[in-house]
């Protein structure tokens, strides 16, 4: 049994968003960088079939140096693999071409199971899992809650509107891709950050995966034009001041709704 | 535009809302527009639809298409993309939408564009970083599935002259299987009665802080406590807490958002509150369009502050 797990890096939820110079992108520099937070719960997932019996776990990134860090925590959570895709090439990609990048790598790897997030919380698309199933010819379900061993694949529970769930059965080889909140995400420990020093994270480009050429910013058939600022509503009226003055003015606001 | 096609979505036996967005968003784009309608024994709302701005109706009617299903539904739309030489798929964002349509791009190796809430000067505009910042997106090649956020765009109340033509789907190969749907469990804490309602997100920190400074705000109120997604992803909440499309949708006299940025599904979920008091560090946070009342503060600083007084005030 071997399970491929799709990391992305993405900024931390708190760094502040300037945008860069081209107006296409923000800043990334001096900005913190963490793993995908839906991301993290489909690694947990892996990691708890791994407990569960036999299996082999492989994480794979795309993106530059810093994407190592992300790796070695997946390393030291208890993954046993890393491949991580760095190629300047691929820089500017869409999901599509981050779709291929990864359809290429499970070629190599064939993995029973590929078990990746729901969508990403820099580009919020939910675009590369089922692009990723498609080009890999395999079954798949999105926003999955809960993911059982059934027959000769799983069963899933995908969130619907309003709490609704819908069950459905794959067949495997097939695609998860996982919404948050699924599982209680572990922590690295001192012991599993130590041995992951020693676990192999194999670095691969285009090149290497036959792909030279048809991904990257040349390639991608969605381009951003432009990031900015969204033109707001009316919205709040800010009210300003010290602690006690704000404070005074909340109350008097509760009142006037008839609150207390 | 070229030739577009509106995929349009089935619930209980009845063409979506939604599905009437699409047809609006066709017209915003301006083509021939085509539809599709999938499902069992949904011909007569087919013909409706062609009558009402979904133009030419093909129709993947098949015992198999009864209930969702990532593959079937994928073939149906494959077999209506090549009887209408659709160049724009259009898909509403919905759990079935987000999960069928990158497939089809992938399939005939075109653009993807998801969550769209509007086409400006050529360009598809759409939200990322959770809301806090907005992207047109451009499509050189013109040709695209494209996903909208539902209610984004008011539903087509036009006509349409079209009739409908009968599609075949060969659904056999399909290595999944719906097997049900669950309704919800009922809730352990019902938010949906109450008048007053005090939110924490992520910026509370921690389930302690719950109990310091959340709980005693709703209690001083006679309200109740309530959560964003990422607290109870986080397991600081049990998931009855959550406020939002996933969760529970609320209609309290008074909602408090404190250390919420307000994603859109935690919108999605209170923003019929009748007033809304947002306090955040983050200027920026997207909570502040909704609110009535923004505070640009530390919750720690504000809240414990705000319950004395109003306990102080009661008297």
């Amino acid at each position: 049994m071997k399970i491929l797990v799709c990391l992305k890096q993405v900024p931390h939820q708190d760094a502040r968003l300037d945008i860069d110079g081209a107006g296409t992108w923000i800043k990334e520099d001096g900005i913190k960088f963490e793993i995908n937070s839906y991301d993290t719960f489909a690694l947990e997932e892996a990691l708890r079939i791994k407990d569960a019996g036999e299996a082999e776990v492989v994480v794979v990134s795309i993106g530059p140096d810093r994407v190592t860090q992300a790796l070695r925590t997946a390393l030291g959570m208890g993954a046993d693999r890393a491949v991580h895709v760095k190629d300047a090439e691929i820089d500017g990609s869409d999901a599509l071409g981050i779709a291929k990048v990864l359809a290429a790598v499970a070629k190599e790897e064939s993995p029973d199971l590929v078990l990746m997030g729901l969508m990403s919380d820099d580009g919020n698309a939910s675009a590369v899992p089922p692009m990723l199933a498609e080009l890999m010819g395999v079954p798949s379900a999105t926003a999955v809650m809960k993911a059982e061993p059934e027959g000769d694949g799983y069963r899933c529970e995908r969130e619907l509107e309003g709490g609704a769930l819908e069950v459905v059965d794959l067949a495997k080889p097939c695609l998860i891709a996982v919404q948050s909140g699924l599982n209680q995400v572990r922590y690295a420990s001192l012991k599993g950050i130590m041995a992951a020093k020693k676990k192999p994270l194999d670095t691969k480009g285009a090149g290497d995966l036959g792909l030279s050429g048809t991904v990257g910013a040349a390639g991608a058939k969605a381009q951003i034009e432009k990031i900015y600022a969204p033109v707001r509503g009316e919205g709040a009226e800010i009210i300003e001041g010290s602690t006690d003055e704000v404070v005074t003015q909340l109350v008097g606001k509760i009142k006037e709704l008839g609150l207390l | 535009m070229g030739n577009i096609l509106i995929v349009t979505e089935i619930k209980d036996g009845v063409i979506r809302e939604a599905s009437y967005e699409l047809a609006a968003f066709a017209q915003k784009l301006g083509g021939d527009v085509k539809s599709l309608v999938i499902g069992s024994g949904i011909a007569g709302e087919a013909e409706s639809f062609a009558k009402k701005g979904g133009g030419t109706v093909y129709v993947a009617d098949d015992a198999s298409l009864a209930n969702y299903n990532v593959e079937g539904y994928a073939a149906a739309i494959r077999a209506a993309v090549d009887a209408s030489g659709a160049d724009v798929v259009l898909i509403s964002n919905t759990p079935s939408g987000w999960d069928v349509a990158p497939r089809i791009a992938a399939g005939l190796d075109i653009a993807f564009v998801s969550d769209v809430f509007d086409f400006q000067d050529g360009a598809y505009i759409r939200r990322v970083f959770n809301g806090k910042l907005d992207a047109r997106i451009a499509v050189p090649g013109d040709k695209a599935v494209v996903t909208i956020q539902p209610g984004a765009l008011p539903a087509f109340e036009g006509s349409s002259d079209g009739g409908t033509e009968s599609l075949s789907v060969d659904t056999s190969g399909a290595r999944s299987k719906f097997v049900e749907t669950k309704v919800a469990a009922s809730k352990g804490v019902d938010l949906s009665a109450a008048e007053v309602i005090i939110s924490g997100g992520r910026g509370v920190g921690d389930p302690e802080k719950f109990k310091e400074v959340i709980q005693p705000l709703a209690d001083v109120l006679g309200g109740a406590m309530g959560a964003s997604r990422p607290v109870v992803d986080a397991g600081w909440l049990p998931h009855e807490y959550q406020v939002g499309s996933s969760g529970q949708v609320v209609t309290p006299k008074l909602y408090v958002a404190a250390g919420i940025s307000g994603a859109i599904q935690h919108l999605v979920g209170m923003k019929g509150s009748n007033f809304i008091i947002a306090i955040n560090k983050d200027a920026d946070a997207p909570i502040f369009e909704v609110a009535q009342i923004g505070v640009v503060a530390d919750l720690f600083d504000v809240i414990p502050a705000l319950t004395a007084a109003l306990q102080e005030a009661k008297g």
